[in-house]
This record gives structure tokens, C-alpha cells and sequence, in this order.
């Protein structure tokens, strides 16, 4: 596999210009395998932006990304995928009327062995069995593997969601696991349950940029945090190191940038 | 587990809510039509009135879980059945005839879905089409009914099977059109529930999203929908000619309506993604089985289809408040579950 101590993901020096407006202005960013970074700022500060160029939807003006320290060069999100990155967006994308098992193995199905697996027949069993193995290993947890993802609660959707992406990104070498606001619209148990499953990714060896709004969830579940304001990154900083009034003060602009930062 | 609470009764009335209503229905005009409706023979009967809608409902059915409502189908099914009695009447083999009518409504169902691929709306572009296939049909007919030699196709329209006697007992068999309806039925269901193929078809229904960012190709699923409902429509024009021994240029908008209600009482949100075919095949009996009842009272037939529109609309409403209340309760149900995790890991 990779060195385990270079970055999974890189970025360095990047620019990203909208005609005349500088969305992004000179940001480094680095995330290890086996790391939640926290991605935080107020609106418009260029955390979705600069996520968004990290699943290559976006492309920067100048800069460099690096994944396990290979310089690469995104068009579109398919590039990203290869690379071994996967994208949690807010709306999940799941298929309600499917069960958890199909939701998970959607796109990868397990073909029955024979004559029936060459017209398509698909192996329930096998599916959920697999299913239920990826998850295990994940640490994540879903009650039921055969009911219809619609008649989960929004911490056991989210969790399927992020295990499917998880698991690709995990039959991918060493992953890089990218989530958009994954708490957005969540009650307060779902986001514990949250909380502990992006924990345990990390844990599991997995590199993961969280992009939120939610302070708790930055704090609870990520072991170091990068505040943008206005395209410019303003601190980056481990989690134990610091303090809610600090990082509200760097979100705000009432705290002066760290010194390294410029 | 098995406790009797709301979401279980909740969940059993969504998935056998439709079959509960068929059973009551028959038990109901069993003792209120006694002793007609209660017999084999009506209940044959029943497999062959319930029997053209059943083919239509399939063919919508089949748009429905695709995302699509196609209200083409009836266009599709004149343009398909006109041709083939023009062939038929030219003297053409018949099995030739059918198979061109096959394909004609499968050259329909691709024309819709390149179509509505384009981003436009399935039900302005399918209404377009429906005038489009039955004006085609008047013009192939100049307007008029085809009946030339339509009468050999009773094999297929109105004979019975598996009729027997035993001493007093006549059992007047099953009519011919069931046979169809039950090779359509179980394909389709074959492949909805156990092929990777309508798994991905029932997904691009039901978030094609999904199915993209997984890697799959969502529109060839779309296509696939518009297709198959093609295919299907076409084989409904031409049981209906059998049945009617004359192929009639005038869509036969009037199956639509059933075939709608009895995907709609089937339970599918008809924003596609999910559906059940025996349901719709129990939805359509379920017309039927008005129909049949009322007319052995005597009462007119006019009552059954505002039934049938009634029908529809509280088959609506039901999906709507019983999912939206499935989703209430287990999302209570999930908290609850979530809970107990969260304390657990805690006590760790």
C-alpha cells in the first residue's frame, strides 16, 4: 500500500477563481489515512467549494492535488472515484423502496452461480450476507438488512449511506472518504450515531473530510479542524487544542488568522 | 418480536390491503349475488373479464416503476392491432401479423423513452404520442373496424381450456386471455424481484440518482421502462382483437382508466421505484369483481365505472396517508433502537 506518512489527500497552493472572484485563495489541505478533518466555515466561506474539488466537480485555477503523494488531475467525479475518493452528498441518494442490503450492493450486485446467474438472476442470500459482513467490518450498524431503506430513521439511512460509500472506497486500497453535512436535518440521537460511525471509519483506517455546520459533530467525531473565511484558510489546528469560542471566532472573522496561516 | 402494534398493522394493511379488499368483495357478492357469483364457472368468467385490463395495467405498471406515467398505451394498442389485422386480412400468417404488431409497439415504447430522454415532460410527450398512434390507426383503416378473418384468432380471444365434466359437474374452463396475463404477470415479476436487471429498473424509478453515482447507467433503465410498456400495450391490442374478432382503429382509452386504477390500488406510489405486478394483477381482478357483481344484480353498468373512478381516488389517498404513516411510526420506532445503542456505548 501507500507511505503511511504522506497524506492521502494533498492540496496544495490552490486557487479557484470565478471570473474576478476568488473563491478559493492559496489553501493547503492535507488529510492521513486514518483521520477525520473537520472542513468548517460560515456560508460562502469555499468549504463546499474546496470539497467540490476534491470529488472533481470543481477544477482549480492553479494548485496541485496529490493522492498518496501521486499528483493527479480531476475532470470530473469519475476520476475522483478511481482515485479512491467517494463523496457522501446530503441527499444520500438512496433508492427508498429497496431494501439496505440492495442499497449497499446497488451497482455490484451478486449474480447467481450457473445458468440463472447468466441471465441476471441475482442471489438474495449471498447479497445480504455480503452486505452484512461489509458492514460488521465497518463497525456500522443497521437493524435490518431486508427492509426498505424508507422505513429506516435519518441516523440509520445516513449510516447506510456512508457505509456504500465507505465500502467502495475500502475495496479501493487505502480511501478517502469525503461527506457533505452529513448531520443536516438529523435529531440528536441520529447524530450521536453519526458522531461514532465517522469515529469508527477513522478508526478503521479510512481518511475523512467532514464539510459542516455542526460544531458538536466537528468536535465529538474529528481529531483536527481547518477553518475557512472567505477562501482563505485561517487555522488548522487539533481538535484537543483548542476551544468552541476560538473556532467561532475563526468561522466569524473576529479572531485573527493564525500566524503560519498566510 | 411478534407484537401487534401499529406499525405492524400499519405495514400489513400497505402490503395486503388490496388482497384483503378482493377477499371481502368476493365473500360480499358471494352471499349478496348467491348463487350465481359464488361459482367456478364465474370466477373463470371473472379471469376473463379481469383479463384485458390486467395486460393494460401491466403495461402501465411497467412505466409507472420506470418513473414514467405512459398514457400512450391505448394509442400503441390500436396502431399495433390495426396492423396486424391488415396483415391478417391480406391473407398474412397470423403468428407474422402478431409479431409485427410486437414490434411496432416496441418501436412506440423506444420513441417515447428517446424522446422523454431529451428532458421533456413523459406525460405531455405520451399524450402526444397517443394521438399520433391512433390517428395513424384511423388513417391505416380509413376510420373503419377491420373484422376480415379476425375470427380465426378465437384460439387466443375467446376459447376456454381445461374444461371438463365429472358426472353432474361442468367446469366451463380458463379462458384463453388468462394464459396471457399469467405468462406476462410471471416474467415480469421474475424479472422485477429476482434479476439485477429489474433491480436497477426499479431503482432508476425510484432515485436514478442512486443509480448513477453507483456506476450505472440510468437512462438505458428509463428506456427499458418506455419499452416494456410498449411491448406490453401492443400485446394488449392484440388480445383484444381476439377477443373482439375486429381490430378497431379507436384507442381504447376507456383500459387505460381501469388499467391506471388497478396500479393505483396496487399500492405503487405512481412516482415509480417500487411495485409489486401480483398486486396489480389483484387490483385489476378487483374491477372485475364489481363489475361482475353489479351486473348479476342487474344494476348498471354506469355505476361501475364511477365505482371504478372512486376507486382510484381513494386507492390514492390510501397509498398517501398510509406511507406517510408507515414513515411516522418507524422512524419513532428506529429512535427508540437508537437509543439503546447509544446508551450501550456508553456503559462500555
Amino acid at each position: 500500500m501507500s507511505d503511511k506518512n504522506l497524506p492521502a489527500l494533498d492540496l496544495q497552493g490552490i486557487d479557484l477563481h470565478y471570473g474576478y472572484v476568488k473563491a478559493l485563495d492559496g489553501i493547503n489541505f492535507h488529510v492521513k489515512q486514518g483521520e477525520a478533518v473537520a472542513l468548517l466555515g460560515d456560508n460562502g466561506a469555499g468549504k463546499s467549494t474546496l470539497l467540490k474539488l476534491m470529488s472533481g466537480v470543481h477544477r482549480q485555477t492553479h494548485g496541485t492535488i496529490r493522492v498518496h503523494g501521486e499528483e493527479v488531475s480531476f475532470h470530473s467525479p469519475r476520476d475522483s472515484a478511481k482515485a479512491g475518493i467517494e463523496m457522501v452528498y446530503q441527499d444520500l441518494a438512496l433508492v427508498d423502496a429497496l431494501d439496505s442490503a440492495t442499497n449497499l450492493l446497488l451497482g455490484r450486485e451478486i449474480l447467481r452461480k450457473g445458468p440463472l446467474g447468466w441471465l441476471g438472476f441475482i442471489d438474495r442470500k449471498r447479497m445480504v450476507e455480503e452486505a452484512t459482513s461489509e458492514t460488521e467490518r465497518l463497525g456500522v450498524k443497521i437493524a435490518n438488512m431486508t427492509r426498505p431503506v424508507e422505513m429506516l430513521s435519518g441516523g440509520q439511512r445516513q449510516g447506510v449511506a456512508l457505509a456504500r460509500a465507505a465500502v467502495r472506497v475500502t475495496d479501493n486500497a487505502n480511501g478517502i472518504l469525503l461527506l457533505d453535512e452529513p448531520t443536516a436535518a438529523l435529531g440528536y440521537e441520529q447524530k450521536v450515531m453519526v458522531e461514532q460511525l465517522i469515529k469508527r471509519l477513522a478508526d478503521h483506517g479510512l481518511a475523512v473530510v467532514v464539510v459542516t455546520h455542526d460544531l458538536p459533530l466537528a468536535f465529538n467525531a474529528t481529531s483536527r479542524m481547518v477553518v475557512l473565511n472567505r477562501g482563505r484558510k485561517v487555522c488548522d489546528i487539533e481538535t484537543k487544542q483548542t476551544t468552541y469560542e476560538n473556532i467561532v471566532g475563526w468561522i466569524t472573522g473576529a479572531k485573527e488568522p493564525q500566524k503560519d496561516m498566510q | 418480536m411478534k407484537k401487534f402494534d401499529t406499525l405492524s398493522v400499519l405495514v400489513f394493511v400497505r402490503s395486503w390491503g388490496i388482497t384483503t379488499l378482493l377477499v371481502a368483495l368476493g365473500i360480499f357478492f358471494s352471499i349478496w349475488d348467491a348463487p350465481i357469483f359464488g361459482t367456478l364457472d364465474n370466477f373463470s368468467l371473472l379471469l376473463g373479464s379481469s383479463s384485458i385490463s390486467a395486460i393494460f395495467a401491466a403495461a402501465i405498471a411497467m412505466g409507472a416503476y420506470s418513473g414514467a406515467l405512459d398514457l400512450s398505451v391505448p394509442g400503441t394498442a390500436a396502431v399495433a392491432s390495426v396492423s396486424m389485422a391488415m396483415v391478417i386480412g391480406a391473407g398474412g400468417d397470423p403468428i407474422t401479423a402478431m409479431l409485427l404488431a410486437l414490434v411496432i409497439g416496441t418501436a412506440v415504447g423506444l420513441f417515447n423513452g428517446l424522446i422523454v430522454q431529451t428532458g421533456l415532460n413523459p406525460l405531455a410527450v405520451t399524450i402526444g404520442t397517443l394521438s399520433i398512434t391512433s390517428g395513424l390507426a384511423a388513417i391505416l383503416t380509413n376510420g373503419l373496424p377491420l373484422y376480415d378473418k379476425m375470427e380465426n384468432l378465437g384460439w387466443l380471444g375467446t376459447s376456454n381450456y381445461f374444461n371438463f365434466e365429472i358426472g353432474d359437474f361442468v367446469f366451463s374452463g380458463i379462458p384463453s386471455t388468462f394464459f396471457v396475463v399469467a405468462v406476462i404477470y410471471v416474467i415480469g415479476t421474475i424479472f422485477l424481484t429476482k434479476t439485477r436487471g429489474g433491480i436497477r429498473f426499479l431503482a432508476a424509478g425510484g432515485n436514478a440518482e442512486a443509480l448513477r453515482r453507483s456506476g450505472v447507467n440510468s437512462n438505458i433503465y428509463r428506456l427499458l421502462g418506455f419499452t416494456l410498456s410498449g411491448l406490453i400495450a401492443a400485446i394488449g391490442g392484440i388480445v383484444t382483437s381476439a377477443y373482439t374478432a375486429q381490430a378497431t382503429p379507436q384507442a381504447p382509452t376507456a383500459v387505460l382508466f381501469d388499467g391506471l386504477t388497478a396500479v393505483a390500488l396496487s399500492g405503487l406510489s405512481l412516482a415509480g421505484g417500487r411495485g409489486s405486478l401480483p398486486k396489480v394483477w389483484v387490483g385489476a381482478m378487483v374491477i372485475a369483481v364489481i363489475g361482475n357483481g353489479l351486473l348479476i344484480k342487474n344494476i348498471q353498468p354506469f355505476w361501475t365505472i364511477s365505482i371504478t373512478g372512486a376507486l382510484l381516488i381513494l386507492a390514492l389517498a390510501g397509498e398517501h396517508y398510509i406511507g406517510k404513516a408507515v414513515a411516522k411510526q418507524a422512524v419513532a420506532k428506529s429512535n427508540v433502537s437508537a437509543h439503546k445503542e447509544v446508551k450501550t456505548a456508553g456503559a462500555k
